[in-house]
């Protein structure tokens, strides 16, 4: 469904001169400094899958999906979403894909979303009768109808990302890009995401790239996972996989009825305290978290308990540790 | 044609949004035009017979002009649009959509502009019809033509702020240029004085640039000073000004888009 070979962008970054014209001489500048955003990336997406697709901040996530878009020109490579090329053929792909940015909205401001939906319709020649069936399976699933009258800059963050899913696949797409589609939405409505995305995937068999820093988004969608880091896959493979070799750390939180001195308990180690909280790391394989709490209420009682997913960035730090301990043995 | 009603309609429902912003314009543009109502009465007590037409022609001109300043603004053109989306990154999202970008922009403004005539310039019209003395067209044939020079006038415009915007997405920061830029075309557009009145080098420049055709073409028809085969010739000088100006924003636009950089992410 979705190939990539040997995929490399470079920006090539202008040195800007401030000041006054600065506009216009910035035309005329030549001195330029080069960023590699993606390195020779390959991959494969297959027809159903969900894909997540992670790596830390500036790792070349975003980068990939605007070439996967057609919005951005790779600087080489190949690249193929259903036997489209899409910077060469950029408007055949924009209706066969659907792409939501987390931070960015394809809606009208002031306008109430129905609206933009309806103008969407006209952009992507949409026909009547399936203009009206997706609209009911958004109501039935995104309850697009208790906001679809509201301008979008009234939307709570949640109700935004929900009409924009809404927005990016009316045309009925084959392929849903999503960048950070989870980024600063409450729980509730994260779940509400997941939800959606999941059905959208199982009933209409939409393959779906996601873009997160939330582990849970990954591990509640996606049965495989892509790692970027400096613009190079550093991981492709299972999800589970992941979670067994790397991912085995887990942080409990625990904020205790009164302030306690540090103390420590056994198979865990305690990796950050402030005042009535206290973190700690364990190893989901060596320790439960039930344990853990048993062994800490029962000296100290607790108000309140939370198991954190490593973050991404300690996920890629440890598949680093693992390659190097695995040359090592070599 | 079917995407410049559906951006028309989707203009008109931002409508009751900003009810107060609304009274506020209009009641400013009241102002203007009635300053320029006063402004040439009083020039021409003064000088009677210096300025080549009538008292009424000349209201008609600049209060016609002050109330068609809320459609041909050269401050809120496409190039607002592209400079914003550039810098909050939502240009992608326009990126991504199936469509020509430069057909896009003209389809947005196109409904953006169709929808501030009929709430604001509209309105200003029967207001400066009622209470200033705004005369009527000679005849069906002056209005007409007056019709099609402003159309002509609307793809002008568009086409140079088009372009401007295009600077927007290559140096990603216009407002120093925007300034100048609205200054330049409002001077040599002959808004608010007809060109036959600049002195004679500024005059011939004037001439020949394509500003004039946005209000001092269009405002000339209606008020009769250029008629029959002037007026043809008027709108000629629009339609050779449109066939450079578009294919310059297409052929522009096929450059910028392949070396387009976007912001942040
Ligand atoms: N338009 C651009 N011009 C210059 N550099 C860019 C541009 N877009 C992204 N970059 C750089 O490329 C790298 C990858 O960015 P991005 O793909 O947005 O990362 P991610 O989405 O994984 O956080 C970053 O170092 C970023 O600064
Ligand atoms: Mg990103």
């Amino acid at each position: 469904m979705i190939s990539v070979r040997h995929l490399t962008k470079e920006f090539k970054r202008v040195k800007r001169k401030e000041g006054f014209l600065s506009g216009v001489r910035n035309l005329f500048s030549a001195e330029y400094t080069i960023k590699r955003a993606v390195d020779d990336i390959s991959f494969e997406v297959r027809e159903g899958e969900i894909v997540g697709y992670i790596g830390p901040n500036g790792a070349g996530k975003s980068t990939s999906i605007k070439m996967l878009s057609g919005i951005l020109v790779p600087t080489s490579g190949h690249l193929e979403v259903n036997g489209i090329v899409p910077y060469k053929d950029r408007k055949a792909n924009a209706r066969q894909i659907g792409a939501v940015f987390g931070q960015k909205t394809q809606l009208w401001w002031d306008v109430p979303v129905i609206e933009s939906l309806r103008l969407l319709k006209d952009i992507y020649k949409v026909s009547d009768r399936q203009y009206k069936r997706n609209l009911e399976i958004f109501n039935d699933l995104l309850e697009l109808d208790t906001f679809c009258q509201t301008p979008v800059r009234q939307l709570s963050l949640g109700q935004r990302m929900r009409a924009d899913l809404a927005a990016a696949l009316q045309h009925d797409p084959k392929i849903l890009f999503l960048d950070e589609p989870t980024i600063g939405v409450d729980i509730v409505a994260k779940e509400k995401l997941r939800t959606f995305i999941r059905e959208i995937n199982r009933e209409f068999k939409v393959t779906v790239l996601l873009t997160t820093h939330d582990m849970w988004d990954i591990e509640k969608l996606c049965s495989r996972m892509l790692i970027i880091d400096h613009g190079q896959v550093i991981y492709d493979g299972s999800v589970e996989q992941i979670r067994d070799t790397y991912g085995g750390s887990r942080t409990l939180v625990v904020e205790l009825e009164e302030e306690v001195a540090d103390f420590s308990v056994p198979r865990a180690e305690l990796v950050k305290s402030e005042g009535r909280k206290k973190w700690f790391r364990f190893n989901r394989l060596e320790a439960s978290p039930s344990d853990l709490i048993t062994q800490i209420g029962g000296r100290y009682p607790i108000v309140d308990l939370t198991v954190e997913e490593p973050e991404i960035e300690q996920l890629v730090r440890s598949i680093y540790q693992g390659q190097g301990r695995r040359t090592e043995v070599m | 044609m079917r995407l410049f009603w559906s951006f028309t309609r989707q203009s008109f429902h931002s409508s009751a949004i900003y009810r107060f912003d609304f009274w506020l314009q209009l009641f400013s543009v009241f102002l203007m035009m009635y300053s320029v109502f006063w402004i040439w009465t009083i020039l021409y007590h003064q000088r009677p017979g210096a300025f080549g037409i009538s008292l009424e022609q000349m209201i008609t001109y600049g209060v016609l002009g002050m109330a068609l300043d809320t459609i041909f603004h050269p401050g809120r053109g496409p190039q607002m649009y592209i400079a914003q989306q550039i810098r909050s990154g939502a240009i992608d999202t326009d990126l991504m959509k199936p469509l020509d970008f430069h057909l896009h922009m003209l389809a947005r403004h196109f409904g953006e502009t169709l929808f501030r005539f009929s709430t604001l310039a509209l309105p200003s019209l029967i207001i400066g019809y009622l209470f200033l003395d705004l005369q009527l067209p000679a005849g069906w044939a002056q209005g007409l033509l007056f019709v099609i020079s402003l159309l002509l006038g609307f793809m002008v415009l568009f086409s140079l702020n088009f372009l401007l915007g295009l600077l927007a997405v290559v140096t990603l920061d216009i407002r120093s240029i925007t300034w100048a830029y609205n200054g330049i075309v409002r001077f040599f557009a002959g808004q608010m004085v007809p060109l036959w009145v600049f002195p004679g080098f500024i005059g011939a420049l004037a001439a020949v640039l394509p500003f004039k055709s946005i209000f001092y073409i269009p405002l000339s028809i209606y008020i009769g000073r250029l008629s029959g085969s002037e007026a043809w010739q008027a709108i000629g000088f629009q339609l050779v000004w449109i066939c450079v100006l578009i294919p310059l924003g297409r052929l522009a636009w096929g450059r910028i888009h392949s070396r387009l950089v976007v912001q942040g992410g």
